[in-house]
């Protein structure tokens, strides 16, 4: 990873952040109807993003303990733990596994 | 929408996020440092990439043997992400375009996961900063231990590193699974996700993980018992 790399990964994740600020913001502002739509969009992505990482090692699907320490995570968020709690049951529990 | 829970993120988020950024920047950056072999471009390009699957997505393809450019397009395209992130608070917020600027390049899952959950303009900005000055105290921590004590600390994923990260981001939306639109968005996503996954090119399963959000619009809001 050179430094023009580095450079060009960072202008075009930038140029990303800002044209859906600026351009994609200001769709969802003009058309009202899209206002619920902007608030489920996350909870899509950020989900997306949490299957991702549980159950693939990227590229295909993957048996880990990872989506062992994962579940007790999903128990302890419907159990409304607090969110430290959440985090180190998921690291212990998936690390203990892996240590066994 | 709600506001009781994280009406302004408490302590122990904060810090849980602060935690989760620094095992974050522990766990990239000994992976980036180990492949780029220099401590400097590590350094800077987890400060001014500011995105770490995109630095994760453009090795992975390098190291599969792919060409420059498509490692360039799958790191942007993963980060893609971000720009649907930004736009969904872009919707939310009237403030100035310096003010705007500033928010956008600072557009991530945790903070946009949190600051769309209040209802008003200023819980909404006032709970993106706070979230947002959180990960960035982990993930500068995180970086800096991960480069300099990169040796020691071996396969991150040993200590259950690499589940701090869903885990955080499963706690995040924990709350917006509780009403059925959101729950259904969430389902419906990360279905379409894990079903492109290797068949659509990096980053795209992502994208397309917003048809959950657009399903979802006919499902009438309401929380689960």
């Amino acid at each position: 990873m050179s430094w023009v790399v580095v450079a060009a990964l960072a202008a075009g994740v930038a140029l990303q952040r800002v044209v859906g600020m600026f351009l994609g913001g200001r769709l969802m502002t003009r058309y009202p109807s899209t206002a619920r739509l902007a608030s489920l969009i996350p909870t899509a992505v950020v989900a997306a993003v949490v299957a991702q990482l549980t159950l693939t090692d990227g590229t295909s699907l993957d048996a880990d303990a990872r989506q062992v320490g994962m579940a007790a995570a999903g128990v302890l968020v419907w159990r409304r733990a607090p969110f430290i709690v959440v985090i180190v049951t998921a690291a212990a529990v998936t690390a203990g596994l892996r240590a066994l | 929408m709600t506001s009781d829970r994280f009406s302004s993120p408490p302590l122990g988020v904060l810090f849980g996020i602060a935690a989760t950024f620094f095992a974050l920047g522990i766990t990239v950056n000994v992976v980036v440092l180990e492949r780029i072999e220099s401590e400097a471009r590590t350094f800077v390009a987890a400060v001014v990439v500011n995105a770490a699957t995109t630095e994760l997505a453009y090795l992975a393809v390098r190291d599969a043997g792919g060409g420059l450019l498509a490692a360039l397009i799958a790191g942007w395209v993963v980060a893609s992400r971000f720009g649907l992130l930004a736009a969904s608070l872009g919707a939310r917020i009237t403030v100035g375009r310096t003010h705007r600027l500033a928010i956008a390049l600072q557009s991530f899952d945790p903070n946009v996961g949190l600051a769309v959950q209040h209802d008003t303009q200023r819980d909404v900005i006032r709970t993106f900063w706070r979230v947002t000055a959180a990960m960035h105290a982990g993930w500068w921590s995180g970086t800096i231990v991960g480069i300099v004590f990169g040796n020691v600390i071996g396969d991150a994923s040993a200590w259950g590193l690499d589940a701090v990260f869903p885990a955080a981001m499963l706690a995040i939306i924990g709350n917006l699974l509780r009403d059925r639109a959101g729950l259904v968005a969430a389902v419906i996503g990360a279905t379409v996700c894990v079903g492109l996954l290797g068949v659509a090119p990096a980053g795209v399963p992502i994208i397309l993980s917003v048809g959950g959000a657009v399903v979802a619009l006919g499902i009438p809001t309401g929380t689960k018992k």
